[in-house]
């Protein structure tokens, strides 16, 4: 018992005859994936209508060992999707005499695609000992509505015989959000937009009553994250080891989506289209109605996170290890989620490991959320955003790793030491389904 | 509170634990035991934070730097 409140570690010996580098040498790795999913609960069309999306992304991550104690590393990469959902920010097409814009199928709006450009690069530095590292890193990225630009560092500390970890890291990103707003919403005003659509009420009756009076152009439009993580890890036995993670995250600026579209309850429903489909606008069978937004998305301007969680790895045999991961989090737009999966690494030969996965996620809603069409016009903050709604979700995955610590096979100067693939289905009780594939490959220089 | 003290106390615990020597370490030292996610991982985990409202506390990024929730 005395010794529980005690600390048993030994004093770290310092030899400094012999030096391992932190990183022999040059490793690439190339990264890849593709994702798709579809939904019933588009945001962009008011929690109501189609979430088909799919996205292509590649990663190229460089890591040049500088001299024994440093490591710089560059993590480039772009991602290109395809979205129903967002080409629904403009679902009216005007060349078409009988408009058939409805948000259970994609428009050929310019809003339909883009492409994410991002970079990393890192510096880090290890001391003599290896028991100290610290890190510094730069970040961008840029799509056509957004662009980031963030900067970090951070510093682990390694005792007790490098049984035990301790690590504190933060990062800063100043974000800026290009707004793009639902085309109804837009171009309210301008008669010259509206012309040659006719706007029906509800009962399907030709009006001139649309009257959007809740929508407000953004008047600041930065998004700034500051965070702070703590970790802790420690060896247990020879065959288990923990870590814990804790993080500080405090957003600040336009945390909404603008093109978000929200729909009152307590407002008359307008739409452009062909009202025969009014009776069904909820339902597959909408092939050619929109309805008019009546405001956009608005949420706080701060936000506060807290997630916490924890690792436990055990060795079970030569041929099996158990990965386990669980978190919990919290923040002040009343979410609370919880998170846990496991991993089952099956070491089928020295070189190939089949890996077996499993994620189960619940999540409790955030305080402004409710579905499409029935927040009231006089609440201050309102999202009809389904990834802020109450779900579970259940991710079951496969994957195959090869290992070739020889890099028998070369290109150039370089071995291949591993690949990896991965398959994940992902499946939300809100009826969004999901399936993303990755595939990643290391070279190291010989 | 309670969680403070709870965090804490798992803290002191883990200190005391056997220290394991460097040549003890054959399964500790395995790649699959790494405390921490895999790089193809990573578009699993940016998925999840575009399609769930919680982020952060894996080691990686916390939030920011996209325009998501």
């Amino acid at each position: 018992m005395l010794s529980a409140f005690g600390f048993s570690q030994e004093k770290d010996t310092v030899n400094l005859g012999y030096k391992k580098r932190v990183l022999e040498s040059i490793e690439v790795d190339f990264l890849s994936s593709y994702y798709k999913q579809d939904g019933v609960h588009s945001s962009v069309s008011g929690g109501m209508g189609s979430e088909n999306l799919s996205d292509f992304a590649t990663n190229i991550v460089v890591a040049v060992p500088l001299n024994d104690d440093d490591v710089l590393s560059v993590d480039a990469g772009i991602s290109a999707y395809t979205s129903a959902s967002s080409s629904n920010i403009n679902p009216f097409d005007k060349s078409k005499n009988n408009p058939s814009a409805t948000p259970w199928q994609a428009s050929s709006g310019a809003s339909a695609q883009d492409v994410l450009a991002a970079m990393i690069v890192n510096y880090s530095h290890s001391s003599a000992d290896r028991n100290l590292i610290w890190n510094a890193d730069v970040a961008f990225s840029n799509e056509y509505d957004y662009t980031s630009i963030g900067f970090g560092g951070g510093i682990s500390k390694l005792f007790n015989q490098k049984n035990t970890e301790i690590s504190l890291k933060t990062n800063v990103y100043l974000d800026q959000w290009r707004p793009i707003y639902p085309k109804e919403l837009q171009e309210f005003g301008n008669n010259n937009f509206f012309n040659g659509f006719t706007i029906y009420d509800q009962n399907g009756i030709a009006s001139s009553n649309y009257l959007p009076s809740s929508f407000l152009s953004w008047n600041k439009n930065n998004r700034n994250s500051y965070s702070a993580s703590f970790g802790f890890s420690q060896v247990v036995t020879q065959k288990m080891q923990f870590s814990l993670f804790f993080d500080l995250l405090q957003q600040r600026g336009a945390l909404s989506t603008p093109y978000h579209r929200i729909y009152f309850a307590d407002k008359a429903n307008y739409y452009i289209g062909q009202p025969q489909f009014i009776s069904v606008y909820e339902t597959t069978q909408n092939t050619g109605v929109y309805h008019l937004a009546d405001a956009i998305e608005q949420l706080p301007d701060t936000r506060f996170k807290i997630p916490f969680g924890a690792r436990l790895n055990y060795y079970l045999s030569e041929k099996i290890t158990l990965r386990t991961y669980y978190r919990y989090y919290w923040d002040d737009w009343g979410i609370t989620s919880h998170t846990a999966s496991l991993e089952i690494p099956i070491k089928i030969s020295d070189k190939f490991t089949f890996i077996p996965t499993y994620r189960y996620y619940t999540q409790k809603e955030s305080t402004y959320f409710a579905p499409y069409d029935k927040h009231l016009s006089t609440e201050k903050f309102y999202t009809s955003d389904y990834d802020l709604s109450s779900f579970n979700a259940n991710q079951y995955g496969l994957g195959v790793s090869y290992t070739d610590i020889f890099t028998a096979a070369k290109i150039s100067i370089f071995g291949l030491k591993n690949i990896d693939f991965r398959y994940n289905h992902y499946q939300r009780t809100d009826g969004l389904r999901a399936n993303i594939v990755t595939l990643g490959v290391k070279f190291v220089q010989q | 509170m309670k969680k403070i003290f709870g965090t804490l106390l798992i803290l002191v615990l883990a200190t005391s634990c056997e220290t394991i020597k460097e040549y003890e370490k054959q399964y500790i030292n395995d790649p699959e035991m790494k405390l921490s996610a895999r790089s193809s991982e990573r578009y699993e985990t940016s998925f999840q934070v575009y399609r769930e409202a919680a982020s952060g506390a894996n080691g990686g990024k916390t939030g920011g730097g996209c325009g998501c929730n």
